[in-house]
């Protein structure tokens, strides 16, 4: 056997940037596809709530004025933002985080900034193949047809969405770094974000609940959805909506990076 | 020199230099002062007990951790100045490597290949593979593999790119005799090729078997630097030795002697 472990001695040159960003964005789509539970958050998930949505509720609307294929098509895309997030990307960080994966590539000269870019970017990817797979599928099952316009504006909401769904898990995964833990709090969270929006939206629980709603991020998406989706009418909740999106972003990380460790000791 | 050095040529250049370093976690000093010299061509092994401040030392010059104080150059670069060209000219071998659990062996080998500059094909890395005796489990997951297999594979990647100074963190913990010889001679196959290697370990029979210097390092500070022979010619007559002696004097007897005989944990 001849042994290929060998030691030149000439010192090696800093490799580009390129083809350090071009292997870790592979590795990270390959771990992403071959993960049953990102698929099953990212395209099952949403799609079964489209289904159930029909079937259940009749397309009766939780954010005033926002109901039928729109609404159904929000709240699926909201889900699997919110699920890929909170649950998938959190706890992936924070398993890696756990077994060495990081410190192992902090090790290499790939900058700290590619390694977690390009795990941001494959689930912001991931995002948006979800978005139009839902967009499609819920189309089709509520027989309902988008203009370009409303399309396009559909994906940039949810583009703004997954960031912000994203920058809360990261800093989920920058305050805790037990990934056990974050499991357990991105769960917790994801339930309470997901009642306190939808129930608060929809004025069940009265309008000082529905105010609170508006701005959580829930509550910010779906109103964000209902306007892109009647531009004509787009008004003061829409923009809360955006305004509250905007902030989670900045808010989340901020967070995320002034905290965030790379080992989880 | 040793016999062993002068024969693989080593060189008075210093690779790797060490100054005044300072490693603190809080209120703890994980290393105080610490400065030494490696060698190209040289092997050179770090002992001390547990908690006595291996990793550290070795964390600083990885650029893991950030040093409190001191300097760390690798082949003339300052790690603080130019960390990513520095990691660049280093191959490490973590104490517990991890990769991502979702990749298969040839992915990862084409990761860091990729991280590291070096360009392979499928083929190439098939035969980088197949060096280590690993052709049969291409499409296996790392995990999945034994302990000596686990740790053939991450000396590969370790010295994938051909740095001038490999790193490893107690490269031989936990392996079988069998593969604890093989890696030795995988370690001296490296240095015959003109690499440098620093190593930490537990084991006084593997410093004796492969290390020109050693140094004894705890509670932070490097108590003593010499050739196996020397620390014991050295150290020979210490009465914190000869106590605990148990007949002729070993390596093992003058680390003990040093270090003391209280069990770290």
């Amino acid at each position: 056997m001849t042994d290929s472990t060998a030691i030149a001695t000439p010192g090696s040159a800093r490799p580009a940037i390129g083809l350090i960003f071009g292997s870790l964005l592979r590795a990270d789509f390959t771990v992403l596809f071959r993960s049953s539970r990102t698929l099953l958050l990212n395209v099952a998930l949403p799609i079964f709530i489209l289904v159930l949505i029909d079937t259940r509720t009749g397309n009766k609307g939780g954010a005033a004025g926002f109901s039928g294929a729109g609404f159904a098509i929000g709240l699926a895309l909201t889900y699997g933002l919110m699920s890929s997030s909170l649950i998938g990307y959190s706890l992936s960080v924070a398993r890696d985080r756990e077994a060495g994966v990081f410190q192992r590539l902090r090790v290499t000269p790939a900058p700290t900034w590619a390694i977690m870019t390009s795990r941001l970017l494959v689930q912001i990817v991931l995002d948006l193949l979800m978005t139009v797979i839902v967009v499609i599928v819920g189309t089709i099952i509520h027989n309902q047809n988008f203009t370009v316009g409303e399309l396009l504006l559909l994906v940039c909401a949810s583009i703004a969405g997954g960031a912000m769904f994203l920058a809360i898990a990261q800093a989920l995964v920058g305050l805790v770094r037990s990934a056990s833990v974050v499991n357990a709090v991105g769960r917790v969270l994801y339930v309470i974000l997901l009642l306190l929006g939808l129930l608060g939206s929809s004025g069940l629980l009265g309008i000082t609940v529905k105010d609170i709603s508006d701005w959580t991020p829930v509550g910010a998406m779906i109103n964000v959805y209902a306007g892109v989706l009647d531009l004509a009418h787009w008004g003061s909740t829409a923009t809360t909506g955006l305004i509250a999106m905007a902030a989670y972003i900045v808010i989340g990380a901020f967070i995320g990076i002034r905290w965030f460790r790379w080992d989880s000791r | 020199m040793t016999e062993k050095s002068k024969q693989a040529g080593v060189g008075a250049t210093p690779i790797l230099d060490v100054r005044d370093l300072v490693v603190r976690y809080g209120q703890r000093t994980a290393v105080d002062n610490v400065s030494l010299e490696i060698r190209r061509g040289e092997i050179f092994g770090l002992l001390g007990p547990n908690g006595a401040g291996k990793t550290s030392t070795l964390s600083a010059i990885e650029g893991l951790v950030k040093p409190s104080g001191g300097t760390v150059s690798v082949d003339g670069i300052d790690i603080q100045r130019d960390p990513l060209a520095a990691k660049a000219r280093l191959g490490v071998q973590l104490q517990a490597s991890s990769f991502q659990s979702e990749l298969a062996i040839e992915q990862i080998v084409r990761l860091y290949a990729g991280l590291y500059g070096v360009s392979m094909t499928k083929q190439q890395i098939a035969d980088r593979i197949r060096t280590i005796g690993l052709d049969g489990e291409l499409g296996k997951r790392f995990k999945s593999l034994s302990g000596g297999q686990q740790q053939r594979l991450s000396l590969l990647i370790a010295v994938i790119h051909e740095p001038v100074l490999l790193l490893l963190d107690e490269p031989t913990a936990g392996l079988d005799p069998q593969s604890r010889r093989q890696l030795w001679d995988r370690i001296e196959n490296l240095r015959t090729a003109g690499g440098s290697i620093l190593l930490t370990t537990h084991s006084m029979e593997e410093a004796e078997a492969v290390c020109d210097r050693v140094a004894i390092i705890d509670h932070g500070k490097l108590l003593t630097v010499d050739t196996p022979a020397g620390l014991i010619a050295q150290h020979r007559n210490d009465p914190r030795v000869t106590k605990v002696a148990r007949g002729k004097i070993t390596l093992e007897d003058v680390f003990i002697g040093l270090t003391g005989s209280e069990i770290r944990d």
